[in-house]
């Protein structure tokens, strides 16, 4: 029980890395408003996500191990006071979304300058790092009244940031009333689910409600409060027939920002729902169970399937990345409901290398909407030769997508493979592969329109500015990095795994 | 094997220029016949040594000419009935095929001798 | 060093410095230098598996040298330096990147100990040969490159689900001699036998080599087949199913090569028949067979790539390889003649020339193990390669009737390799100790007996009488404009028909009459575009009110799931 625990005090800094984690990017948020310096907003912004991304490594070689850091909000003792929990699971979703904060930061400062008005950038930072400081916080508390509060606060500034591409596409504007509609209703739903599980429990801190379920098993309350988490959080990670709103989201937010997002944000959701259906939920429930196989199950394999259809026929180089990361959810969401250990090894690999692989090639639509003032394929077509760093971080972050041996994407896939192999699922184990071909066929598309296509003519698109290629390689070498050497990736999943497959039990 | 009327042998190689003699009168024959004396001077050759064999077929006089020359006849009189079946014209898997297309131009070098 | 570097790295590493390097004799020339040093690091090695790395908890093998697979690479490396050095003008740095990640990868599969690795490098050879053929850049050879990418890398799947079978099975990947007999073995010996172009599964070369570009088919006409021979060699040596695989694969190209009009595609078919007498004495397995395989791998990479040379030597002078448009071009092209005569005379087994001291150990193995029937038909392929390859290419293309084409000689660089081809064909055939020194076994064989010259200077000679007796009487078949039907009719033509055919009334009866005309997979893309297009269904943009409805519809499935259970 979390009452009987040992008083924790928290005197040294090492023992404060978890208060430090969000106050970095809460506090400087407002530090960037308040001192209204567009000079200053950047370093700030940037120091503090390097620092979080300290931070985050820090944690996660603390939890390697499997213990858990469990840390008291102003002193006081959960299940009153707020807690954050730091184990394998959420570290390395910490590490994740710091890393990519601070290597888009300075694409994000080239990107911007094309595409959002100047008198918006202090403002744009300032949002930028709530959402951040939000994503981060949604990922480290331990109490599930407090995950709502990070969600709403990351969501609410995420609407923002997307909005702000309406400088370049008005439509940005309507993809963020979308968004703000569908985020709403999900926040909605996700915190009626946990009103249901307060009813039941009378608590909120997440450890103790597993405590809780464990002792009363699943009534009628909790089974209502699974189902609203669930679609919830679904919304939130854009589970097919969820989705609707992420294509858009995606497409018309500014490029860092869709780059950003894309990497992190749905990952984020996906260790929400990782968290509630394993630690907070038990596995061995029938009703969670039945969920998963009849109703995440089938949407995952669908969402693999329609969605690569879709992102074969877009036009749109950034629409059909937003399509391939429905399909790419899928593969996450597949993982999850094998409800193995090593099913949710591949879904925390994957969620890692989908979202560096995801990261790189967003961040190569924005240099080529950057060049070439736009990523539809008729007017990047032939940018092979012009473009030819940014081309190839194409081509090699596509083959992480589509998952060809040597890069992150097929050392996930593998894993799930496995996974399927090991419950014995032959079919779901061909489907896998099969939606792999979709993957190849519109990867291809693209190859084929930036190398084997004529350049318009009278063309004059440069290659992009270095301050974009740098993180926009970083994250292609992570990619073929993390596809050869897996200790740190999938050592780091299996402890998760571990961890998140014991029930109530891994929350101690 | 006529020559074109605007050829110049004398910018041909020193090479070319020497091997022209196949082509006067009677060159051809020339070879042939050399052709003829040589089979025949092999064939003799069988009777003439002692033949290191695996096979009882292989002492057989003069085994390996006439094998030679009558698979190879069959051969051909074989491939060229093959022809009747499979000859299709060249534009056959046309269009998405490279024998129905000239080859880039681009990457060739088509220089004339003289040139 | 050099020791813990596996060779394969030498050139895959050094592609990505060609785009570094400026377009010319610089970049020509690293395509020269990396053979060169790879070449030298192989001939230096120690035997024994030198380097070993962990991948997923299996033990990859990278580098297992031995005298089988030393040979290999070695000639791959020669072969390498020869096919870099005819393609010395070439601008296109995506040819030039792809010839050296292409011998790179088949030098790795080749030292390759364990199945795994063999698998990556196997793949490697197909994605990066096809873009030779992509990259004559027109539309007949775009098509062309995806049939020879699917037959490829349908061949790697293959073997990757052999490999896996095989691992469930006995729990190791290592590529050592295996038994036909399990799935596992069965898949992968059919993976082996689609890249060695068996009978039925062959069509993918004849179709694709002659497809590339000049220098692009040299290239290819060294490695990937002849990997497909060590990796038999390797796995499945003396299986005798290879004997009777091999002598089929001997017979039937040499008819299509006779009729065949296209001079690169010949010789296609002629490789072809050449790799049958590598299967054979693979098939056989005695330490003369499979030194017999393995020298005459060597000798044909050589000959058959010299070959390939002066063809493609007179396609870059003429725009043509087709015998119906050549002939007469010795005048102008004399030096390019007389190296194809050196490759025919070599593939025909001249004595003194490289066929003569490599095939004839397949036939004596062959006759030794008194497999009577297989060495008549090994006898007779070499007189008929000698008819097609020895005769018919350079009489067509050099002789015969006079086109009235007037080709300069062939460019510096293209005769510079074909010279230093030919020199090695003779030298193999005239000193051949060298190259017995090198193979897998020691050798106790002596071609240049008597009874050896002298009988196969009879069936040349003979068969040389046999064309010249039936061109002066006309019954030769003449060179025509066409193409002849090969298993390729079945998936180009037969296989979309019937899909056509079947699928057609089939589609009419599911989705209505309407959709019945046009092929069935067009329909098929229809379909999807309309519903996953960007104006179908499932991507058009969704009214809020449609989202919010399927959050509804969810919840309901969700709770009622949760209730019920």
């Amino acid at each position: 029980m979390a009452t009987e625990m040992v008083p924790h005090t928290a005197l040294t800094l090492v023992d404060q890395l978890p208060a430090f984690q969000i106050l970095a990017s809460f506090l400087a948020a407002p530090l960037i408003v308040v001192l209204g310096s567009r000079r200053l907003a950047w370093p700030i912004a940037f120091i503090a996500s390097a620092m979080s991304l300290i931070v985050a490594l820090m944690l996660l070689s603390q939890v390697m191990d499997g213990t858990v850091i469990s840390y008291r909000m102003g002193g006081w003792a959960p299940p009153l006071g707020i807690e954050y929990r730091v184990d394998a699971a959420n570290a390395f979703v910490l590490v994740l979304v710091s890393a990519i904060s601070t290597l888009i930061l300075p694409y994000a400062r080239t990107s911007f300058g094309k595409e959002i008005p100047l008198r918006h950038h202090t403002a744009f930072y300032a949002a930028y790092l709530l959402c951040f400081s939000g994503l981060l916080g949604v990922t480290i508390t331990g109490d599930a009244f407090n995950v709502f509060v990070f969600l709403e606060v990351s969501s609410l500034s995420t609407y923002v940031l997307i909005a702000m591409g309406a400088e370049r596409d008005k439509r940005a504007l309507t993809a963020a009333y979308d968004y703000l509609i569908m985020g709403t209703i999900g926040a909605t739903f996700f915190v009626i689910g946990i009103g249901f599980l307060y009813m039941a429990t009378g608590t909120l801190n997440m450890a103790d409600i597993a405590d809780r379920i464990v002792e009363q098993g699943g009534n009628r309350t909790i089974r209502a409060g699974f189902a609203f988490i669930v679609v919830g959080i679904g919304l939130k990670v854009a589970m097919y027939p969820l989705h609707r709103w992420l294509p858009n989201a995606y497409t018309y937010a500014p490029s860092a920002v869709t780059a950003f997002v894309a990497a992190t944000s749905t990952k984020v959701a996906v260790y929400v729902l990782l968290r509630f259906i394993f630690s907070v939920f038990q596995p061995n429930f029938l009703f969670e169970f039945n969920t998963l196989e009849y109703i995440i199950l089938p949407f995952a394999l669908i969402a693999m399937f329609a969605a690569s259809f879709v992102a074969i026929f877009q036009s749109d180089f950034k629409m059909m990345l937003a399509f391939s990361s429905i399909a790419q959810i899928g593969y996450i969401l597949l993982g999850i409901a094998f409800l193995t250990e090593t099913g949710v090894t591949a879904a925390v690999v994957h969620l890692f290398n989908h979202g560096i692989t995801k990261a790189a090639l967003f961040m190569a639509v924005g240099a080529y909407v950057f060049s070439a003032n736009g990523s539809y394929y008729d007017t990047i077509q032939g940018l092979g030769r012009r473009m030819p760093l940014t081309s190839a971080a194409v081509v090699l972050a596509g083959f992480s997508l589509i998952g060809v041996p040597g890069t992150a994407g097929f050392v996930s896939k593998w894993v799930l493979v496995q996974a399927a192999l090991e419950k014995g699922w032959w079919p779901v184990a061909l489907l896998i592969v099969a939606s792999s071909l979709l993957a190849v066929i519109y990867v291809w598309r693209v190859i084929e329109v930036l190398y084997l296509r004529a350049t318009p003519q009278g063309c004059q698109v440069r290659e992009a500015p270095a301050s974009m290629l740098v993180p926009m390689w970083i994250a292609v070498l992570a990619c073929i990095y993390f596809g050869l050497n897996t200790d740190l990736t999938i050592g780091a999943a299996e402890t998760a795994a571990r961890g998140l497959m014991s029930g109530s039990a891994g929350m101690r | 094997m006529a020559n074109r009327p605007d050829d110049n042998p004398d910018k041909f190689p020193a090479l070319g220029r020497a091997l022209m003699w196949v082509e006067r009168p009677g060159g051809v024959e020339k070879i042939v016949y050399s052709l003829y004396v040589v089979c025949a001077g092999l064939f003799a050759a069988d009777f003439l040594y002692h033949k290191h064999s695996y096979l009882a077929i292989e002492d057989f006089p003069g085994f390996y000419a006439l094998y030679g020359f009558f698979m190879c006849a069959a051969l051909v009189v074989c491939a060229k009935a093959m022809r009747l079946f499979l000859k299709r014209p060249e534009d056959f898997y046309a269009p998405k095929d490279v024998e129905s297309e000239p080859f880039p131009e681009d990457q060739l070098e088509r220089v004339d001798y003289d040139a | 060093m050099l020791e813990t570097l596996p060779t394969a790295f030498l050139y895959l590493l050094a592609a990505p410095l060609l785009a570094l390097l400026p377009r010319g004799a610089l970049r020509a020339a690293l395509l020269l230098v990396v053979p060169v040093l790879a070449a030298l690091q192989v001939w230096s090695l120690p035997l024994g598996n030198l380097v070993q790395v962990e991948f997923f908890g299996l033990t990859l093998d990278l580098m297992r040298v031995d005298k089988l697979s030393r040979i290999f690479a070695l000639i791959f490396c020669i072969a390498a330096f020869l096919g870099n050095l005819y393609a010395w003008h070439v601008k296109d740095v995506v040819q030039q990147a792809a010839a050296l990640l292409y011998a790179g990868a088949a030098i790795g599969a080749v030292f390759a100990g364990d199945l795994v690795t063999l698998f990556f490098y196997w793949e490697g050879t197909a994605i990066s040969s096809v873009f030779l053929i992509w990259a004559r850049r027109t539309e007949g050879a775009f098509h062309t490159g995806m049939r020879y990418l699917i037959v490829q890398i349908g061949s790697g799947v293959i073997l990757l689900a052999g490999v896996i079978v095989m691992y469930a099975e006995t729990g190791s990947i290592a590529f050592e001699r295996m038994e036909l007999g399990s799935l596992a073995t069965w898949l992968i010996f059919i993976a082996f036998g689609m890249k060695c172009a068996f009978p039925l599964l062959h069509n993918w070369l004849q179709d694709a080599y002659p497809a590339a570009t000049v220098t692009g088919t040299v290239i290819l006409s060294a490695f990937t087949t002849k990997l497909a021979v060590y990796s038999l060699a390797r796995g499945f040596a003396g299986t005798e199913i290879l004997i009777y695989i091999g002598a089929i694969m001997t017979l039937f190209p040499i008819f299509y090569a006779v009729i065949e009009n296209d001079l690169r595609r010949v010789l296609a078919y002629s490789l072809n028949n050449q790799l049958g007498f590598m299967v054979v004495g693979i098939g056989i397995g005695t330490e003369l067979a499979l030194n017999g395989t393995a020298a005459h791998a060597f000798a044909h990479i050589l000959y058959k790539a010299l070959l390939f040379m002066s063809v493609g030597a007179v396609l870059f002078r003429t725009g043509t390889a087709k015998g119906s448009e050549l002939g007469g071009l010795y005048k102008t092209m004399p030096l390019t003649m007389i190296f194809c005569v050196i490759g025919a005379a070599s593939i025909s087994a001249f004595p003194l020339f490289s066929g003569f001291v490599t095939k004839s150990l397949i036939l004596s193995a062959a006759a030794k193990e008194h497999y009577y029937i297989i060495w008549g038909i090994l006898l007779f392929a070499s007189a008929g390669v000698f008819h097609h390859s020895g005769i018919k290419i350079p009489y067509f293309a050099f002789f015969a009737h006079d086109s009235g084409k007037r080709p300069k000689e062939a460019p510096w660089n293209m005769l510079l390799a074909m010279g230093l081809a030919s020199f090695l064909c003779i030298a193999v055939g005239v000193y051949p100790a060298p190259l017995y020194a090198l193979l897998p076994f020691e050798v106790d064989y002596d071609s240049y007996t008597t009874t050896h010259v002298i009988t196969q200077l009879q069936l040349l000679f003979f068969s040389a009488l046999a064309f010249t007796v039936l061109m002066r009487t006309g019954i030769y078949p003449p060179e025509l404009k066409s193409v002849n039907l090969d298993t390729d009719w079945t998936y180009r033509r037969l296989l979309p028909r019937l899909i056509g055919w079947i699928a057609g009334p089939v589609g009419a009866m599911f989705w209505g009459l309407d959709n019945a005309k046009g092929a069935w997979l067009q329909g098929l893309i229809v379909r999807l575009y309309h519903a996953y297009g960007p104006q179908g269904r499932t991507s058009q943009f969704w009214p809020t009110g449609a989202m919010v409805l399927w959050i509804a519809v969810l919840l309901g499935v969700a709770l009622m799931v949760s209730y019920v259970s």
